[in-house]
């Protein structure tokens, strides 16, 4: 589980993050909502350490990111904004380098590569260098190196952003795969269609605050709107920025 | 888990091509220089052979041969040397006396005659080298007449006289010497440099820093496992160059050019524990400076101008010939380079130098990686300015 308590982020007179509360539970998606510059990203990184936060805090399954950093990321696997790899190694090599700076032993590492394998049907192309392939092949490789211990929590930053169809179609099996397996997936995007397709609780950013919070269906209500898009449109207030 | 970054970092640079011929490019060129520096010199400088005729040359076999293997060219006597000498047909003569091989073996003094005008300049710059010549082989033989004897040939030398000739062949002779630590200077700074971008500059560049933070590792874990991968680079070429110079010096003639060099094994070992350390700071630094770049081609703007500092005490010292002194020991760069003459010229080194150098640059060292740690740290480093 993830809860994000009051956080406020200000650079220089700009508040990129002022006040924003919201929990994701485990076993569900929940799914981050905003146009771009609405303050998710720099939400994503206070949460997984590598931004300190003005005032607030964030809390991995109850510890404390700022006061045992090593313990939360033990127990998140994130997909940052920056999701670059090495050219030079194969899929496979990301995957074990990742493992064992998480510490895991040889053999458990081996056992849970090919459960990414299968998980993220990369067979073909796991001891191929990285350097020639596709987005949707490098995302994959991303999303299992942020796997690779197996976390309850799944922090993912616009996962689906540059992927084509069938490359979406096979992130979303894989996050819904997650859930099932009573994972707490925290997923972040600018589509609506992507979040209102996945999502079973959704966050609303606008200007740094969470406007709404709530299942789809309380979006619905609240708002008065039958249709999920009509309803984002009202609480962010304009459509600049959502796609 | 430190390991586990110097071993990827190692297989990751191993299969980089732009690493591979960085560091390549000062152990194949170092060699290089050194020959075509050497070239220059012979022809620039460099006397002709001495043409020296020889009387009685049948009298004396092993001067004669030591004259020959010297680089003397002997030719037969002219019918009456005198009076080519005073004709300038030939420089000089040298005559050895029918009772030479007598009295050489009785112990006693062997007499030799050189005929010579002092008058005219060359032949008396000639007589010259064919004096130094022969008392050079006078002095060694006294000196085992004296061992066999039990005598230390010291006892007859009260005085050693060493000329140094600064005149402008043997002058850029000398300068040669201080090629030899400059390649070496460059070598370390540059063995490691793309290892030292790559890891930095490079890591956020291809956005792979943000990723790499998120593991549950203390960042001073990550920054060891990558100064040691580009620590190995930077020895390894250090090592190979070494080498490479050491056989390129040991297969150039430069005796002819009147330069004594010492480069052998036991010398290449007293040069490496003055080098190693300064690997170990050098990648340290290297790193540092390319972490504030912004991207890759920047930082090896940087360090491509920042690589060209240590070179700076190869000339100062080129210029103004100094022995090493405490106060250099500390100064990286200064201190190696300062060392390494003092190595190849034959004089011993206190082991306390190699220490207070060892010393130095560790504490320069942990300054380096602490700042790295620490700057790994600010989000302005990890997420980039623009």
């Amino acid at each position: 589980m993830i809860e994000v308590e009051d956080l406020h982020k200000r650079y220089g007179a700009v508040r990129a993050v002022n006040g924003v509360s919201f929990r994701a539970e485990n076993g569900k998606v929940t799914g981050l909502l905003g146009p771009n510059g609405a303050g998710k990203t720099t939400t994503l990184r206070m949460l997984s350490s590598l931004i300190r936060p003005d005032a607030g805090r964030s809390l991995i399954d109850g510890i404390d990111v700022a006061r045992d950093r090593h313990a939360a990321l033990a127990r998140l696997g994130i997909l940052p904004d920056s999701r670059g790899l090495y050219p030079r190694l194969t899929a496979r090599e990301h995957l074990h380098y990742f493992g064992s700076l998480h510490g895991i032993d040889r053999r458990a590492l081996e056992r849970r590569v090919d459960e990414l394998i299968e998980l993220l049907d990369m067979p073909q192309i796991i001891d191929r260098p990285v350097a020639g392939f596709s987005q949707g092949e490098r995302t994959k490789v991303a999303i299992g190196r942020a796997l690779v211990h197996d976390p309850p929590n799944v922090v993912l930053d616009e996962a689906t952003n540059g992927l084509d169809v069938m490359s979406t179609r096979a992130m979303r099996s894989v996050i819904r795969e997650l859930c099932s397996r009573g994972r707490c997936v925290l997923f972040s995007s600018h589509v609506m269609q992507e979040v209102s397709e996945l999502c079973d609780h959704i966050v609303v950013f606008a200007g740094g605050r969470v406007v709404a919070d709530g299942s789809p269906d309380t979006l619905r209500r609240d708002t008065g709107e039958a249709n999920l898009e009509e309803a984002f449109v009202k609480v962010i207030g304009s459509t600049v920025g959502l796609s | 888990m430190i390991r586990a970054v110097f071993h990827k970092e190692l297989v990751d640079h191993c299969r980089d091509r732009r690493s591979m011929l960085g560091a390549l490019v000062l152990p194949v060129l170092g060699p290089l220089v050194l020959v075509g520096l050497f070239r220059l010199l012979s022809q620039l400088g460099g006397d002709p052979p001495i043409q020296l005729p020889v009387v009685g040359a049948e009298h004396a076999p092993r001067l004669v041969e030591y004259l020959k293997a010297s680089g003397a060219e002997l030719l037969p006597a002219p019918p009456s040397p005198e009076e080519s000498v005073r004709r300038g047909d030939v420089d000089a003569v040298l005559v050895i006396a029918p009772d030479y091989g007598e009295r050489f073996a009785l112990g006693r003094s062997a007499p030799v005659q050189l005929i010579v005008d002092q008058s005219r300049s060359e032949a008396a710059r000639t007589a010259r080298r064919v004096t130094r010549l022969v008392y050079g082989y006078a002095q060694s033989l006294g000196a085992l007449r004296l061992l066999a004897r039990g005598i230390s040939p010291e006892v007859a030398t009260p005085i050693e006289l060493e000329e140094l000739d600064l005149s402008t062949p043997q002058k850029l002779a000398a300068n040669l010497l201080n090629v030899v630590p400059m390649l070496l200077m460059l070598a370390a700074f540059m063995g490691g440099m793309n290892v030292a971008i790559d890891t930095t500059a490079g890591e956020r560049e291809r956005g792979s820093l943000e990723p790499l933070l998120l593991n549950p590792v203390p960042r001073y874990r990550l920054v060891l496992g990558k100064w040691l991968t580009t620590v190995v680079f930077s020895t390894v070429i250090t090592l190979v160059t070494l080498v490479g110079l050491s056989l390129t010096v040991r297969f150039l003639p430069l005796e002819e050019v009147g330069l004594k060099v010492l480069l052998g094994p036991a010398e290449a070992l007293s040069m490496l524990a003055s080098v190693l350390p300064l690997t170990l700071f050098a990648s340290a630094l290297q790193m540092l400076i390319a972490t504030f770049a912004r991207s890759f081609k920047e930082a090896q703007t940087y360090l491509s101008l920042f690589n060209l500092l240590p070179m700076a005490p190869s000339m100062v010292l080129m210029l103004e010939p100094t022995r090493t002194a405490a106060w250099m020991l500390p100064i990286p760069a200064l201190a190696q380079v300062s060392t390494l003459v003092d190595v190849m010229r034959g004089e011993s080194v206190p082991v306390w130098h190699f220490g207070l150098i060892m010393l130095s640059s560790l504490a320069y060292t942990a300054l380096c990686l602490w700042l790295l740690v620490r700057l790994l740290g600010r989000e302005q480093i990890i997420f980039g300015r623009s």
